[in-house]
């Protein structure tokens, strides 16, 4: 009796190896012509829209750079930061291309790849609330994009510090209306976000006044965890963007100054 | 196509602060509710008052709160005000803006409730020497108050389910909020927002319950 269980047990198992057998996730964005990029549009320099409603930004270019890579067309699908995984998981996107930070605790729900970007955080404060740097932040009412890292990180500083609030608010246009209708004292958000609302003029009253203490915000690009194929190739795509001076084209366009270096020093990856 | 191993554990771990969240959601939705049903009464007594500026008043809070979206009302209380200078904190705007719209709710309903009621009763209590307000206290609001009791546990639920509109004004102390957090931080959204949906069902349905039984007690002819 148990021996037939057992080679039943096997023969079942043996069908399920077959048919998981399958042609794989880069197969399928290359047989299906399509490459569905997650994008977050609420994010500029990184993603957004322009004027006629087409979305534009630095991930935007990638995604487009990936599919013509794969000899695809690219499809961006807009995705706010919470949305990312459910899109992912439900079959929605092929990738995500949206400044997600590769942090140990996500890596056990998706794949990520090497780091594509990296920021660095900077506070920025409401002038009439005397924050000079991110230590003034201290027992202040602050507040940041629900969702990203530097969320993450400033809410665990304020748990730390014991005094001020924290508050995350869903997009970062609204911290920066916050932060200028003074409903929060100051926030932290990636260099690039603060110069572009600093400059923006829609936000009068605030400026940035300092560099915050995170570790280097490295983000990469993701897809689900078990496609090694796929991962593997993104990894190879980010190297390249590299190499080819394709990196350094596209940050000098959407964001400029000092190119960020995507390997941490002392380690690969 | 989902491709997806659940992994409960890691989401159960947070139940706790989960729970601590569900709290705040029931502290926001009862305050909202016991002020919504006061501010409610007032309201229907400016439309009985017959005086032309409370009616327009209480007209217009109607049919804002019950024509504008809830998120928009929220939103309002928070960004919308302090474009005056007047700044709440994410727990006070999410409460008025709910509040708000409970007061309009509910007025609707008393209205309703108030057409149930024979104009007889109140005339009956004036002929016996009542002034206008004691015939609306003490003959009218009671009677009003029991035909409405059904409608008002209905936006009891309502006032439960709006919290979660609170993490558009910075709110992260309520289910709702924590769950938000809690998946941007794990990733386990599918697992998290499960559990939240399984604990505003059950709390939904506990105080439909208590209602009920709340209901026996209180009505009995």
């Amino acid at each position: 009796m148990k021996l037939p269980m057992t080679l039943g047990g096997l023969m079942v198992a043996a069908g399920l190896f077959a048919t998981s057998a399958h042609a794989d996730k880069l197969d399928d964005i290359i047989s299906s012509g399509t490459l569905r990029c997650a994008v977050v549009l609420d994010f500029p320099p990184m993603g957004s829209r322009d004027e006629s409603n087409n979305p534009v930004g630095f991930d935007v270019d990638y995604c487009n750079d990936l599919a013509a890579a794969l000899g695809v067309d690219a499809e961006i699908v807009e995705t706010p930061f919470p949305e990312r995984i459910p899109a992912l998981m439900s079959g929605r996107v092929d990738v995500g291309v949206a400044s997600t930070s590769d942090t140990l605790e996500r890596a056990k729900t998706v794949g990520f790849s090497v780091p594509y970007f990296a920021f660095e955080n900077v506070v920025t404060s409401n002038e009439e609330s005397g924050i000079n740097s991110f230590d003034d932040m201290k027992g202040k009412t602050v507040g940041a994009t629900a969702g990203t890292f530097e969320a993450i990180a400033l809410q665990a500083q304020v748990e730390e510090w014991g005094e001020g609030e924290f508050r995350p608010y869903q997009s970062q246009a609204d911290v920066f209306l916050a932060l200028s209708q003074g409903q929060i004292d100051a926030t932290v958000s990636t260099s690039t976000v603060a110069q572009a609302n600093v400059k923006s003029g829609n936000f009068p009253g605030i400026s940035v006044v300092g560099k915050a203490p995170f570790d280097i915000d490295y983000v990469a690009l993701f897809t689900n965890r078990e496609e090694y194929g796929f991962i593997n190739y993104l990894n190879l795509f980010v190297s390249q963007q590299v190499r080819t001076g394709r990196y350094e084209e596209l940050y000098a366009k959407w964001v400029g100054g000092e190119l960020p270096d995507l390997s941490a020093a002392g380690v690969t990856r | 196509m989902f491709n997806y191993t659940f992994q409960w554990n890691q989401a159960l771990a947070r139940l706790p602060q989960m729970l601590d969240g569900a709290l705040v959601t029931m502290q926001i939705a009862i305050l909202s509710m016991a002020i919504g049903v006061l501010l409610a009464i007032l309201l229907t007594g400016c439309r009985l008052s017959g005086i032309r500026v409370l009616q327009g008043f209480a007209v217009t809070w109607v049919e804002i709160a019950r024509n504008t979206p809830a998120l928009f009302q929220i939103y309002m209380a928070h960004f919308g005000v302090a474009s005056f200078g007047i700044h709440f904190s994410p727990f006070t705007s999410l409460l008025i803006g709910i509040t708000f719209n409970n007061a309009g709710y509910l007025a609707e309903n008393f209205r309703g409730a108030l057409k149930a009621i024979s104009d007889t009763q109140s005339r009956a209590g004036r002929s016996l020497g009542m002034t206008p307000v004691q015939a609306f206290r003490y003959i009218v609001l009671p009677q009003m108050l029991r035909i409405a009791y059904l409608p008002m546990t209905n936006q009891m639920v309502w006032a439960i389910l709006m919290t979660s509109l609170g993490v558009t004004v910075g709110m992260n102390s309520d289910l709702y909020g924590v769950t938000q957090d809690l998946n941007a931080l794990t990733f386990r959204t599918f697992e998290l927002f499960a559990i939240a949906a399984v604990i505003f069902y059950v709390i939904t349905k506990v105080i439909g319950l208590g209602a009920r039984l709340l209901a026996t007690r209180l009505f009995r002819y």
